[in-house]
């Protein structure tokens, strides 16, 4: 059975402590478990920790790999910087968008798939590249690209 | 041109351990002295000389001094430090273990961008590996020194390079730059004297104790000192990671890597500079052509207004905002890219506003951020887009 925001927050504040500087650290454990960092999460860590709500949710929506809203199960995080760019990533991007029928930003409507682009993620030497979930994924065709998605469940 | 020697990534590796143990025979100012003597400069892009930083630290009143490392490299182009802990995990570790006996103190960070979460595994290995072998943890050696290591991750955001805001995130808040002064040597992290240096320039410390300040110096080229990580990507026929002599030319990278029908090099990622092919025989040295980690080659079918436009998007998204000039201007060059794309933009001239805009940004920004976003319009625009009311020549 899944954990609630709330117990995620508990674990990790047993292992991380209840010091602000556990903030990154907590949001991190909620968001890599839930894919995203619910309203509850905010709450309690902001509880916790002993300040406002406004001032977690204002660091939730400041980094990029955190997210208010929930996300699919797997979450595709493809370059869109230069190197990548260079090497094709944009076809590479056309080719999943299609196959999944959705736009960067999007969920697939059966919460499998969340498709976003992303800032450098250092893998210039072997571009396009993309990251799903925490593994990488290099030197992307159109076709490797959508195979690797396809074989996500 | 002999490719100088290669110490980072070199084959030829000491032995884990060697450089922490010839420290701690040492005294921690003489730690601090050898490192100064070397002339190292910081790895990460800034270059500001390490052992100042060090002296600074040590000096500092306060306990609980911190040591962290800057594993945030998100410079567009750059990938030397996910290569070298990949590969040298440990040498990174014993840096920062040299450091903490150097100023004192026994607690250090790696922060870690969330894009490299695969490296987690490696350097929690490299971490235990050292602990098991007394090289890290409680009392090293039987010396009396302790010294610990914590793995965290960042979240995505490139802004978090900067030092400040590193510590603004280890902190539990939004990655903005602070004010400085004070600076991290006096009040860093959770206020505590603090030095924050790359991967790389970690990496670099056991060679500099167990090879002496003058050796390392005499590693260098053109006022420089030691070897560097090159990450070279784009139109060449072998990306990947080079180490050359601190200074080397911009063209002996590149001949290395098999670029060819060059047409321009991002030198120091999309805050650097966007040389021509006439430019190619500068150094790679502080003074000419800083070089952070990144080089990046466009042959002659890119539209270098694509490559400023890409780069302007980032800029965008990853400025934090804080700083009106940084926030407002990037947005404001990427409207006047897009309109050149458009055509609507007869010369030069109609751009001086823009080039006003880049110096207000330059000036008005807290941080490397929005000091150095607008280097790349001024260099793409200056050196490589022509405009229908170009006068010939001109």
């Amino acid at each position: 059975m899944s954990r609630t925001p709330e117990e995620i927050v508990r674990a990790s504040l047993e292992k991380h402590g209840s010091g602000r500087e556990a903030v990154m650290e907590i949001l991190t454990d909620v968001n890599r478990e839930l894919g995203c960092i619910p309203e509850e999460a905010i709450i309690a860590t902001a509880s916790a920790v002993g300040v406002s709500n406004a001032e977690i949710y204002s660091v939730v929506s400041f980094y990029s790999f955190f997210s208010i809203k929930p996300r699919g199960r797997h979450i595709v995080r493809l370059c869109s910087t230069i190197s990548c760019v260079m090497s094709g990533s944009a076809e590479v991007l056309e080719a999943v968008k299609g196959d999944l029928g959705i736009r960067e930003g999007e969920t697939t409507p059966d919460g499998r798939i969340t498709l976003e682009t992303t800032s450098c993620i250092g893998l210039c030497d072997q571009a396009p590249a993309m990251l799903v979930n925490d593994e990488p994924h290099t030197r992307l065709t159109p076709e490797t690209a959508r195979a690797i998605i396809a074989g996500l469940e | 041109m002999a490719a100088g020697k290669r110490l980072l990534l070199g084959d030829d590796q000491p032995s884990i351990g060697e450089a922490l143990i010839k420290a701690m025979d040492m005294s921690p100012a003489d730690v601090v002295f050898e490192v100064r003597e070397s002339d190292i400069r910081g790895r990460g892009g800034a270059g500001f000389p390490t052992g100042i930083k060090w002296n600074l630290a040590g000096a500092a009143s306060g306990d609980h001094k911190m040591v962290i490392c800057n594993a945030d490299e998100g410079e567009p182009g750059t990938f030397k430090d996910r290569v070298l802990i990949e590969k040298m995990a440990w040498k990174l570790l014993e840096g920062m273990t040299i450091a903490g006996y150097a100023i004192g103190s026994s607690h250090g960070i790696i922060y870690l961008r969330a894009e490299y979460p695969y490296l987690v595994p490696i350097l929690e290995k490299a971490r235990q590996d050292l602990i098991s072998q007394g090289l890290l943890g409680d009392d090293i050696q039987g010396r009396g020194f302790s010294f610990n290591i914590e793995i965290r991750s960042g979240a995505g955001a490139y802004v978090c390079g900067e030092e400040t805001s590193l510590i603004e995130s280890l902190e539990g808040k939004r990655g903005e730059p602070r004010n400085k002064p004070p600076f991290p040597v006096n009040s860093g992290y959770l206020a505590r004297p603090t030095v924050v240096n790359n991967v790389e320039t970690f990496a670099a410390v056991p060679h500099i104790l167990l090879g002496g300040a003058e050796w390392y110096q005499g590693l260098g080229r053109d006022d420089c000192s030691g070897t560097k990580l090159f990450s070279i990507s784009g139109d060449v026929e072998n990306p990947g990671v080079y180490e050359l002599p601190m200074g080397a030319a911009l063209r002996e990278l590149l001949e290395l890597s098999g670029a060819k029908d060059i047409a321009a090099v991002q030198v120091g990622g999309a805050s650097g500079s966007t040389v021509t092919p006439d430019e190619l025989d500068k150094p790679m040295s502080f003074s000419a052509l800083p070089p952070g980690g990144s080089v990046v080659v466009f042959n002659s079918s890119r539209d270098m207004l694509d490559v400023l436009e890409n780069f302007m998007e980032f800029f965008v998204h990853e400025s934090c905002g804080q700083c009106t000039p940084c926030r407002e201007g990037n947005r404001r060059l990427l409207d006047i890219i897009r309109s050149i794309r458009a055509g609507e933009i007869a010369s030069r001239d109609d751009l001086k506003p823009f080039f006003l805009l880049a110096d207000v940004m330059k000036a008005g920004s807290k941080c490397g951020l929005g000091q150095t976003s607008p280097n790349c319009f001024v260099d793409i625009i200056t050196k490589f887009i022509a405009f229908p009311g170009d006068k010939e020549g001109a």
